[in-house]
């Protein structure tokens, strides 16, 4: 297995060598809707790329495209699982490729929103379930019987009545001259062999010896390093640099300055390029360069809150919604609740920091990286470095981690513009405190939440939301509200909470921002879920129970009665120190029970924490149990340890000696559940992560009666 | 054992000689921030002794030096060594360990090496990192002048030290990592010229403690 | 530049390097081994894990001329057959995620069993605490080392 991508050319020539191949694909033309499936004939006189998802040669070998990005979340094991199941062949025999960037052939490939299975699950299993139909018609012409009668299994078809059987691979030179049948009958969820299981990972014996190519691995003959000095304020241009020094540095080959497009703008660096990355960094160590910064306001984080504050004082916002009469209510309740939630900047903190590999060859560019977005970066590279789409090559390697930063392009824009320069193969490495300070952070977002209560019930609840839109930077409309403004808050709680409004209060920092693992959710359920709980305590109510009289809906009600039951909740003592929280984001549902006690030390700590994850139909329960456990450390870590501050406009932390990541002695033991059911499926790699924090402050709430408003907040000390 | 002249049982309670002792000497002592000890009491408190008075105040100079980050930063209370300039609990919490050099993949040397790695938050470097070894602990955290000093000069808390050895303990190569400790860190609250002159008046005056209750 | 002479995975090397380069970029860019990781550069994180002389250092701050005459060991050299009781434990618990920081992990582990067969949680704490794995893999390293001493039990009895 080989985590390399193979051009389609070397591939049919490797593949061809052998004779006859049955090649099957998506083409999704850009305005269709409905994918097509194709066979390699077929897709030349489309004159589209093939989409090879498929490929099975004549020895039987099955070759299995993975569009997606793997970046830890598992695709690389979930794609082939969903294929081999309806293909009807072994895992074991199938040989996984990443594919390369390619809008053409693989419809959107961005590694982002959780949509990696979701987003695809349909059209692979209905691809694969054509190439099996294709492959048992196949077989029954050449035995001359009813294909009723025929069934496959293991890479081979049977003929029930006679027992004959005939391999794959002696099928597909006449199965690739069958006309893909149109409707194929997929298999009851009751009959999968290999979805649902837990199968092993594919990738996990190349990531325990060292084998496992990631971008800052790859190397190509005659490759240089390169690394980067940029702006401390992340924006800005150079106003003029002396590379005196760093020529000096032994191994430093030049010192040659470059822009990188940040979403719409562009950010200038001085690049130092060397035969080792040490010597690259100690050049870049050497450089004395002046920045022009000016137009940019340098901003500390107490400044970005105090204005987050006044803004949600003095402004009303645009309405992302607003039913019944809720203004109304709230100015004549005789008791009105009120909080503000402050949740801070975070920082990605991929464990491999940026990195990229480019080879600008005149009339081609071939890349290789870290990249969770390969076809926007073909398309914003053939842009950026004039070059037909069709000459810019994209190739994924693994991914040390991902989290939404790396669906930028600005690193790889890095790596074409220094190998342009330099005309050899480039690699860029960004060093831990590059990583750390220049951004685009997770923005940090204040809420402003009044309620009022009555019967038991939410009888009004107004949120107003002063942060940065992530969307601005690439042009969304200023006049409109946020559209993410309720993400992570479950949406039957607008069908029971008659008089409801979410309003975004405008707010801009000249801070670069972007998604980070489960985007707004990740703040926004804070802010919804503890005011929910600031609520339920306000009606006297069960937090749970609380919000089981609030969401009606069936699936909701099954979720709580499961986190219910598995964390206890009702043996729970009074005070023990149990808090809940419940959040939705892309099509997924997760519950959370945090349990927590004094701490001898002082403060208190974590003794457990339950999670119940619905998210429809999936692929496999092991990867989904380690997606959720991943998302609560990230979240204990944003909730408990690390915010990105600023001062003067400068990022203050630049490594983990100050920006500290949870370690394995501050891990709670987790409990995961999924539940079961036929549901269309959601994401699995972040819907975990945004109920973490409101349980953890809701359950020192039942603790200590103390609420916990901002985010972060140190443990020991509560 | 010529400068050691600690007795463990003071005729009369360590308080009252205290205060007493400085009944005695505040005339002697003229503007001195410092109180005599409890020994000086016990022995010598019918005599003036002015050794005892500069070993005392040479030895508050000590302490201001050893209760620095440099110095307590490696003398913790417990078993985790601490870090910065605001001696907290070090990071991943390396363990002392029964040799004091650390535990399994958490071995000082592991990260600190021979010498100052640069930049700032890298690991301070010497050849011999490690704290003190389990069986003696030399805790400097949360110790007063008077227990640090005692403990300084018992052999069996010091590391089996006497005179000379403690003497020589001032050029130790790990004790003047203290005055070189890698960007970003502040240095103890004097020159090591002047540390090692406090100690050595400390100990050759007669390495006298100062009275429990100063802090 | 300096001619270092060392054993890299039971192989004599010489390396041609700048005294002051650390390890990890010498074995990374001047050996062509890429398993062994930069992950923060100032002994944070544990991703550049290698075994000097048996010793569970951090490359990105040992200089490579500490390693000179030392035998140093990367993921890369730890088994013949990716069948090391550690790997095999993390294979069958599907340990990784992204995967990126666990030849440090295991690197750290090996040195932990070899000094304590049969650790307890905190005997993990104390000796796995120096490595940061940003997808949350905690768990199951914990799982997996427990898992690796029965492994190591077995094959020493066997």
């Amino acid at each position: 297995m080989d985590n390399t991508s193979l051009s389609r050319r070397n591939f049919l020539k490797t593949t061809g060598a052998a004779g006859a191949f049955l090649s099957l694909g998506f083409y999704m033309p850009a305005s269709a809707k409905q994918a097509k499936i194709v066979t390699a004939a077929e897709a030349d006189q489309f004159g589209v790329e093939l989409n090879a998802w498929i490929h099975i040669d004549q020895s039987g070998k099955v070759t299995i495209f993975n569009h997606r990005a793997e970046m830890g979340q598992g695709s690389y094991q979930a794609v082939p699982q969903i294929v081999a199941e309806e293909l009807e062949v072994n895992l074991a025999d199938a040989n996984i490729v990443s594919a390369k960037g390619n809008k053409e052939k693989y419809g959107s490939q961005i590694t982002g929103g959780s949509s990696t299975v979701r987003g695809s699950y349909k059209n692979l299993l209905k691809l694969s379930a054509t190439a099996r139909e294709m492959l048992i018609q196949a077989a029954a012409a050449k035995w001359s019987v009813d294909k009723a009668t025929c069934y496959a299994e293991g890479g081979k078809v049977f003929h029930k009545p006679s027992g004959r059987q005939m391999h794959y691979g002696e099928l597909v030179e006449a199965a690739s001259k069958l006309e893909p049948p149109k409707d194929v009958v997929l298999k009851k969820r009751a009959d999968y062999k290999l979805i649902g299981k837990p199968l092993k990972r594919m990738d996990t014996h190349l990531k325990t010896n060292g084998t496992a190519v990631f971008g800052i691995d790859k190397m190509l003959p005659g490759m240089l390093y390169a690394a980067v000095e940029r702006n401390p304020r992340m924006l800005g241009k150079v106003k003029s640099f002396d590379d005196s020094a760093a020529l000096k540095v032994p191994g430093v080959k030049k010192v040659v300055k470059i822009k990188r497009g940040v979403f719409t703008a562009y950010r200038e660096g001085v690049a130092v390029v060397a035969d080792s990355t040490w010597a690259a960094i100690q050049g870049k160590k050497a450089l004395k360069v002046q920045w022009d910064d000016s137009g940019f306001e340098h901003l500390d984080t107490e400044e970005i809150y105090k204005r987050q504050a006044k803004a949600l004082d003095t402004q009303e916002g645009l309405p992302f919604k607003k039913q019944g009469d809720v203004d109304g209510i709230l100015s004549k309740a005789s008791k009105k609740i009120e909080a503000t939630y402050e949740t801070p900047y975070q920082y990605h903190a991929c464990m491999e920091p940026l990195n990229c590999v480019a080879h600008y060859q005149g009339d081609k560019l071939q890349i290789w990286g870290p990249v969770q977005a390969p076809e926007w970066l073909q398309e914003y590279l053939s842009k950026e470095m004039g070059l037909d789409k069709k000459n810019v090559e994209v190739n994924m390697t693994f991914l040390g981690g991902g989290f939404g930063r790396k669906a930028l392009m600005d690193y790889p824009h890095e790596a074409a513009e220094i190998s342009k320069a330099m005309k050899t193969p480039i690699q860029v490495v960004w060093t831990r405190e590059d990583d750390a300070t220049q951004g685009p952070y997770r923005p940090g977002i204040t809420y402003r939440c009044e309620g009022v209560v009555k019967d038991g019930g939410i009888d009004a609840l107004k949120v107003k939301l002063a942060g940065q839109n992530i969307g601005h930077a690439s042009g969304a409309p200023k006049d409109k509200p946020n559209g993410s403004a309720s993400e992570g808050f479950l949406k039957p709680y607008a069908e029971s909470i008659k008089n409801l409004a979410i309003m975004d209060v405008p707010f801009e920092t000249p801070i670069p921002v972007i998604w980070w693992r489960s985007v707004y959710a990740s703040t926004n359920g804070f802010a919804y879920e503890s005011f929910l709980d600031e609520l339920a305590a306000e009606a006297g109510k069960d937090p749970l129970d609380f919000r089981r009289a609030h969401l009606k809906e069936e699936r909701l009600q099954k979720l709580i009665d499961k986190i219910e039951s598995v964390s206890g909740w009702k043996k729970r003592k009074k005070g023990e120190g149990f808090g809940v929280a419940i959040t939705e984001c892309f099509d997924s549902t997760v519950a959370q029970v945090v349990k927590v006690s004094k701490a001898a030390t002082g403060g208190v700590k974590i003794d457990k924490v339950w999670a119940v994850m619905d998210c429809g139909w999936y692929v496999n329960p092991d990867t989904i149990e380690a997606q959720v456990e991943g998302s609560i450390v990230m979240g204990l870590g944003a909730a408990t340890m690390h915010e990105v501050k600023f001062k003067d406009g400068i990022p203050v932390d630049n490594n983990f000696s100050t920006y500290q990541m949870p370690r394995i002695t501050d891990i709670p033991p987790i409990e995961v559940h999924i539940m079961d059911n036929d549901e269309n499926a959601g994401g699995v790699g972040e819907p975990g992560l945004p109920p973490f924090a409101p349980a953890l402050t809701n359950a020192i709430f039942d603790l200590t009666g103390k609420r916990i408003r901002k985010l972060p907040f140190n443990l020991a000390a509560v | 054992m010529k400068f050691l002249k600690f007795r463990r049982t003071p005729l009369i309670s360590q308080r009252n000689a205290t205060l007493l002792s400085v009944l005695i000497f505040c005339g002697a002592v003229a503007l001195s921030a410092f109180r005599t000890t409890d020994h000086l009491v016990t022995i010598h408190f019918k005599t003036e002794n002015k050794d005892s008075i500069e070993s005392v105040k040479a030895f508050m100079d000590v302490y201001t030096v050893l209760m620095s980050p440099r110095c307590m930063n490696c003398h913790p209370a417990g078993d985790v060594p601490l870090q910065g300039d605001d001696s907290h609990l070090h990071a991943m919490g390396p363990k002392r360990g029964a040799d004091g050099k650390g535990v399994y993949a958490m071995k000082c040397m592991n990260c600190h090496q021979p010498t100052n790695t640069p930049g700032l938050h890298t690991p301070p470097g010497n050849p011999n990192w490690h704290l003190p070894p389990a069986d003696m602990k030399m805790v400097f955290q949360g110790k007063t002048p008077h227990e640090l000093a005692k403990q300084l000069v018992d052999k069996s808390k010091n590391g089996n030290k006497d005179t000379k050895q403690l003497l020589e303990h001032a050029h130790d190569s790990l004790v003047l990592a203290g005055w070189d400790p890698g960007e970003g860190r502040t240095l103890p609250p004097m020159s090591h010229k002047d540390f090692v002159k406090a100690w050595n008046t400390w100990i050759k005056k007669g390495a006298y403690a100062p009275a429990p209750t100063t802090n | 530049m300096t001619k270092i002479k060392l054993n890299i995975n039971n192989k004599d090397t010489v390396l041609e390097a700048d005294p002051q380069m650390p390890l990890l970029w010498a074995i990374r860019d001047l050996a062509g081994l890429k398993g062994t990781k930069y992950g923060c550069g100032v002994a944070q994180c544990g991703a550049c894990v290698v075994h000097l002389n048996g010793e569970a250092v951090r490359s990105c701050v040992t200089k490579v001329s500490r390693a000179e005459g030392k035998k140093v060991v990367t993921i890369e050299g730890l088994s013949e057959d990716n069948n090391h009781p550690v790997q095999k434990a993390w294979q069958d618990l599907d340990v990784p995620q992204c995967g990126y920081c666990h030849s440090g992990q295991i690197m750290s582990a090996v040195v932990l069993l070899r000094e304590k067969p049969d650790p307890t949680d905190q005997d993990i704490d104390d000796a796995m605490a120096g490595n940061v794995c940003r997808c949350g893999t905690y768990l199951r390293v914990r799982k997996a080392i427990h898992l690796a001493s029965e492994l190591q039990k077995t094959a020493s009895n066997g």
